[in-house]
């Protein structure tokens, strides 16, 4: 009993250090959006390349994957690359579809932007007052959103999509609801 | 040019920082002093390149030169030239080197300080403060290199922070580090007399003023930090229970705890362990506070960047320190053991156990609001915030009962106080405290917290004063000085008391500021056209017009508000800036502080074309927060006057 402190001081210290081993890995900016597992909030916005207007609805029964963006955005050019592969690499499935939302931009920023990088070749919503972001509780940019055949929200990631995120985080899920 | 040698230093430095640690412990282990001298030249140069390296990284921000990328990240051409001195702590990678830089000063001088009277600690001193320094220069040289070159140095750098621009955090960083390092002296004391396994109460002795001087670089930093939120983030309030401002709270609490029960180790030879336990605790809770803000383990609205391969690091550095010494403490516990105990429960040293358990608890209960969300977050998969509700509901009883031992300390005596006469002397200050709680009511004063403190704060001033009272009239029997010469003659006798006593007034000050402004505040949210008036308690408000501003690297829309208020006419300025380079538009809040209240206005967004939202805020005794610390400061300056007073009987 006498010894008791002496036990007790060594184990908070090793519990407080093992939390905040443990603690690494959580990133402070993940915090988990509401929206998931929620319908995705619907709607039929102007196109980037000013032809017929984007539904969300039209894309029922596939995998949506919702890119919001802007040509004001420098973590958006280091993700660019890998949507474009991405959507290469995607371009025959039937199960699957990009889009863009190109957000708080200018239709001419936006245009550079992809003339500069490449264009994906997926469609482009355009959004300058942030209709469709505010909606879906977007705060930054980039964020990417994967919605289901039902249009039911799946994932949110904040922050660039990386080289292998569709095969370690979107295929599973679509995994288990086909 | 001068990055390089900045670099090449700090990689000597580092070189020599491991010297530091092997050739003292080298000289001990052969018994040669001659080896122990190395390692102090070796303390002596290293804070000699480290500051040829700060000067290095400094002068690199004066040439503009943005071809180093943390000049590029924290600098531009149009920021002006205060803020380019002191960006070299606007980021990680900066501050890192001025903690090791100060690290190496305050190394130095304690070398230099203690040498002839420490003979025997100052090579595990010299070791344990090299290891620590080794550490830093490591995170320093390897994990965040402030010295890094860009291949393609941009024309203009990215400007600091624009929250950053702003004299309160120009100055809370360097203070708040001399703090967390200034600590790092008594812990190098207290390991090296474990290690030595002296059971001298030397150490206390000798680490007294750099705990005073740690303990009120703490505070200052701490309260520019509160500043600076309340002058420059705009939201009324200037403490926010955030995790990085706990962080540095943690130390500061118990720091405060181990100032106060050194003095009975000094007296009564008692609570040794216990004294080892704070001071290693403060010191481990700094490092935990830089391991905080820098790894980015918990989410804050500092979001500084973060890197987990740097946390990785830090929390592998604070394993090491934090087991060494607590392990330490546990195993060499033993031969420190005291025979004295307490006495009585009415004694000197009962009210500092006392007011250290308090503090310790006040400490526990922060660590715990800090840490549940990280548990939560790691061992749920939930996200939690723990704020103001919980602290205000566990904070302000403890911080409310050590401002009773406060006011019942200074009356007690060392081993134990006659009942009668501790009834006689606490009359006074009782009557004043009831006094207060009977005006408070009769005010109309209804919240039970503010009536307590309001009591509470009179009955600690009249027993400091009664003391006071009490020494000057003794002193005049004795010697028939006049009333002044006699209340300057015993102030000036016992500065370490009296020092303390001024902090305590300081204290209370704060004490005022807190509850006045936390419990009284008042808060509006208004839309306001060109022309419209409102009436805010004593202060009516006219919104004249608003222009546009232009500064050295922003540009602002600022409101005209003309303001009149009881005798004072005036217009105030509230601002939304928008600094070149930053999207994010900044808040400048207009703030009128007064004796009584603070007048607080912020400018929002437009709502139409001609009409704007405001927030306004009456903050009362705000201003009593900044004039308390600097009596705090005051207090401590003249406590630190004191010399050491090594042939003092203990009781």
């Amino acid at each position: 009993m006498k010894n008791l402190w002496k036990v007790v001081l060594l184990s908070v210290v090793v519990i407080i250090l093992g939390l905040f081993a443990l603690g690494l890995g959580n990133d402070p900016r993940n915090i988990p959006s509401p929206l998931v597992g929620r319908p995705a909030s619907p709607f039929t916005a102007p196109a980037l390349d000013e032809g017929p207007p984007i539904t969300l609805e039209s894309f029922r029964g596939r995998w949506v994957l919702v890119n919001f963006w802007g040509s004001w955005c420098g973590s958006c050019v280091r993700e660019h690359a890998y949507l474009m592969e991405l959507a290469r690499m995607t371009a025959g499935r039937d199960d699957f579809i990009m889009i863009g939302v190109d957000f708080k931009d200018t239709r001419e920023g936006a245009r550079q932007f992809l003339a500069n990088l490449g264009d994906p070749g997926y469609r482009q919503v355009f959004d300058p007052e942030q209709k469709v972001a505010i909606d879906w509780g977007v705060y930054g940019a980039p964020e990417t959103y994967l919605v289901d055949p039902a249009g039911i929200i799946r994932h949110k990631h904040v922050g660039p999509l990386y080289p292998g995120w569709f095969e370690q985080v979107a295929l599973p899920l679509m995994g288990k609801k086909p | 040019m001068w990055i390089e040698i900045a670099h090449f230093s700090t990689i000597i430095a580092l070189l020599l920082a491991l010297l530091q640690v092997a050739a003292p412990l080298v000289g001990v282990g052969l018994q040669r002093p001659v080896w122990i001298r190395v390692g102090r030249q070796a303390a002596f140069v290293i804070a000699a390149l480290l500051t040829l390296a700060t000067v290095g990284l400094t002068l690199s921000f004066l040439h503009h030169d943005f071809s180093v990328k943390y000049v590029a990240e924290h600098a531009s051409r149009s920021l002006p030239i205060f803020y380019l001195v002191t960006a070299l702590w606007g980021g990680h990678e900066g501050s890192l080197l001025f903690w090791a830089w100060l690290l190496a000063l305050f190394t130095a001088i304690a070398v230099w300080w203690h040498w002839s009277t420490h003979g025997r600690t100052i090579p595990w001193i010299l070791a344990i403060l090299g290891v620590v320094n080794s550490g830093f220069l490591v995170l320093v040289l390897f994990l965040s290199s402030p010295f890094e070159r860009l291949l393609q140095p941009p024309f203009d750098g990215r400007d600091l922070n624009p929250l950053l621009q702003d004299p309160g955090m120009v100055f809370h960083p360097p203070f708040l580090y001399m703090g967390y390092v200034g600590f790092a002296i008594p812990f190098a004391f207290a390991m090296a007399a474990l290690i030595n396994g002296r059971i001298s109460d030397e150490w206390i002795l000798a680490t007294r003023r750099w705990t005073l001087f740690s303990w009120a670089m703490l505070s200052t930093g701490i309260i520019f930090g509160a500043y600076w939120a309340y002058y420059e983030l705009g939201w009324g309030g200037y403490w926010a229970w955030d995790p990085v401002e706990n962080a540095s709270f943690m130390p500061w609490l118990i720091g405060t705890a181990f100032l106060h029960s050194v003095m009975v180790q000094e007296r009564r030879r008692m609570f040794k362990i216990w004294n080892l336990f704070l001071i290693i605790t403060t010191f481990a809770l700094s490092l935990l506070g830089t391991f905080l803000v820098r790894s980015g383990v918990l989410s804050s609205v500092h979001a500084f960047a973060s890197d987990p391969g740097r946390g990785v690091y830090i929390l592998m550095f604070m394993a090491v320190v934090l087991i060494f010494s607590f392990g330490l403490l546990v195993f060499r516990s033993d031969r420190l053991r005291t025979e004295v105990r307490l006495e009585s429960p009415f004694s000197m040293e009962a009210a500092f156990l006392f007011n250290n358990l308090f503090l310790v608890i006040a400490g526990v209960t922060v660590l715990l609001g800090t840490l549940y969300p990280l548990a939560v977050e790691t061992l749920g998969n939930s996200k939690v915030t723990v704020g103001a509700p919980y602290y205000n509901k566990v904070f302000i009883p403890i911080m409310l009962g050590t401002l009773l031992l406060m006011g019942v300390g200074p009356l007690l005596a060392w081993r134990g106080a006659d009942g009668a006469r501790l009834f006689e002397r606490l009359k006074k200050p009782l009557a004043a405290g009831l006094a207060g709680l009977v005006a408070c009511i009769f005010l109309g004063v209804n919240h039970p917290y503010g009536v307590a403190t309001v009591g509470l704060l009179l009955f600690v001033i009249f027993s400091h004063l009664t003391d006071v009272w009490g020494g000057v009239a003794r002193r005049r029997t004795n010697t028939g000085e006049s009333l002044p010469a006699a209340v300057f003659g015993l102030l000036i006798r016992n500065k370490r008391r009296y020092g303390g006593f001024m902090v305590h007034f300081g204290v209370l000050m704060m004490a005022a500021g807190f509850v006045g402004s936390g419990l009284f505040q008042e808060e509006k949210n208004l839309i306001l056209a060109q022309g419209d008036s409102v009436v805010i308690g004593r202060w009516r408000l006219t919104f004249e017009k608003l222009i546009e501003v232009k500064g050295s690297n922003w540009n602002a829309q600022e409101g005209i508000i003309q303001v009149d208020g009881p005798g004072v006419k005036m217009t105030m300025h509230p601002q939304k800036r928008v600094y070149e380079n930053h999207a994010m538009p900044t808040t400048e809040a207009a703030i009128f502080s007064g004796l009584r209240e603070d007048l607080y206005i912020v400018l929002g967004d437009a709502v139409t074309e001609n009409t704007w939202a405001f927030r306004i805020y009456r903050n009362p005794l705000v201003s009593w927060i900044w004039s308390g610390s600097m009596v705090m400061a005051m207090g401590v300056f003249f406590a630190l006057m004191q010399g050491r007073r090594l042939g003092k009987k203990t009781v």
